[in-house]
């Protein structure tokens, strides 16, 4: 299978992204905007979240939050999916040979698919989320599966800093 | 490295992440409310009715991230002490605590039309700031401690 360490090494190579890594200002003021845009994002997606499993904003009808929601959901992953691109672009090595990256996109993965999921259900039954025991069901596990999987990811960025095995 | 030291070193990873989840639910439940007082979000919602839901997230929330957050300081306290942004970040955490426990509160919970329109979305404009500033400070007392 090609290895795509050659790809890495030519991106690690650029001018533009060695000149970011080698800058004292570069990298913390991009991965400061990732995190922030991160905080803003997960922030919205937890409090859907806690609206599905039933533990806020339950006065509230689910569809009525989960559309308006929605679009500033994705004004949030939009920067944070940036700068997440530009961090692995500017050090592409370091992440590569990063454990907590790998499981990171592991996790991003499994949170976006069942996202995805969730979605293409609730514009099915919409009307009838709040009425309907099995979609209240449903929403329930796809809530804290949600909840349990976007909270992992944020732990194993978080641990991407630590270099514990190599 | 002791045994005991790195036991410490991965108790602190790991309370760290749980800040940050932590930091994260605390803003989303912020972030809801001030795109209400902003006019966007969920509009069809009172203000005060996403504020009430709002506050027991805020509550509990915070309360972890007192939690996580503690500990990290008595592990750091006498780097923290020293440091600028630290400081700042701070102040700047009492600030948005004060400004979202009276203003913001009172704003929120008004009944719509009572207040001229510029008033709930000048207060949400701000208490965002705030907030975001709270956690942008955060995050740089890594790299300017």
């Amino acid at each position: 299978m090609p290895s795509i360490v050659p790809a890495l090494e030519w991106l690690e190579g650029l001018a533009w992204t060695t000149a970011i890594r080698e800058s004292v200002w570069g990298y913390p003021m991009i991965e400061t905007a990732h995190v922030a845009s991160i905080v803003a994002f997960a922030g919205l997606v937890i409090m859907m979240d806690l609206r599905l499993v039933g533990l806020a904003f339950t006065h509230a009808p689910l569809a009525q939050i989960q559309r308006r929601l929605f679009p500033w959901q994705i004004a949030g992953l939009v920067p944070s999916t940036a700068t997440g691109l530009l961090l692995c672009c500017i050090d592409p090595m370091r992440y590569y040979g990063n454990v907590f990256f790998r499981v990171k996109l592991v996790l991003l993965a499994l949170a976006g698919l069942n996202a995805l999921a969730f979605h293409l259900k609730t514009y099915r039954r919409a009307e009838r989320w709040d009425e309907d025991p099995q979609a209240t069901a449903t929403a329930r596990l796809a809530g804290a599966v949600s909840l349990l999987l976007w909270s992992a990811t944020i732990v194993s960025g978080r641990l991407i800093a630590y270099n514990w095995f190599k | 490295m002791s045994q005991a030291y790195r036991e410490s070193l991965y108790l602190f990873a790991l309370t760290q992440s749980l800040h940050l989840v932590a930091v994260t639910t605390f803003f989303g439940a912020i972030l809801i409310g001030d795109l209400r007082l902003l006019g966007w979000g969920p509009v069809a919602q009172s203000r005060a009715g996403i504020a009430r839901s709002a506050q027991s997230v805020l509550l509990w929330a915070g309360l972890a991230v007192l939690v996580t957050g503690i500990p990290q300081f008595t592990t750091h306290a006498l780097t923290y002490q020293r440091s600028p942004i630290f400081v700042f970040k701070m102040c700047l955490l009492a600030a948005a605590l004060a400004f979202t426990a009276t203003l913001r509160q009172r704003v929120a919970a008004a009944d719509e039309g009572r207040l001229p329109s510029w008033v709930p979305r000048a207060v949400g404009a701000v208490s965002l700031a705030l907030w975001m500033g709270v956690t942008i400070s955060g995050r740089l007392i890594t790299f300017f401690g």
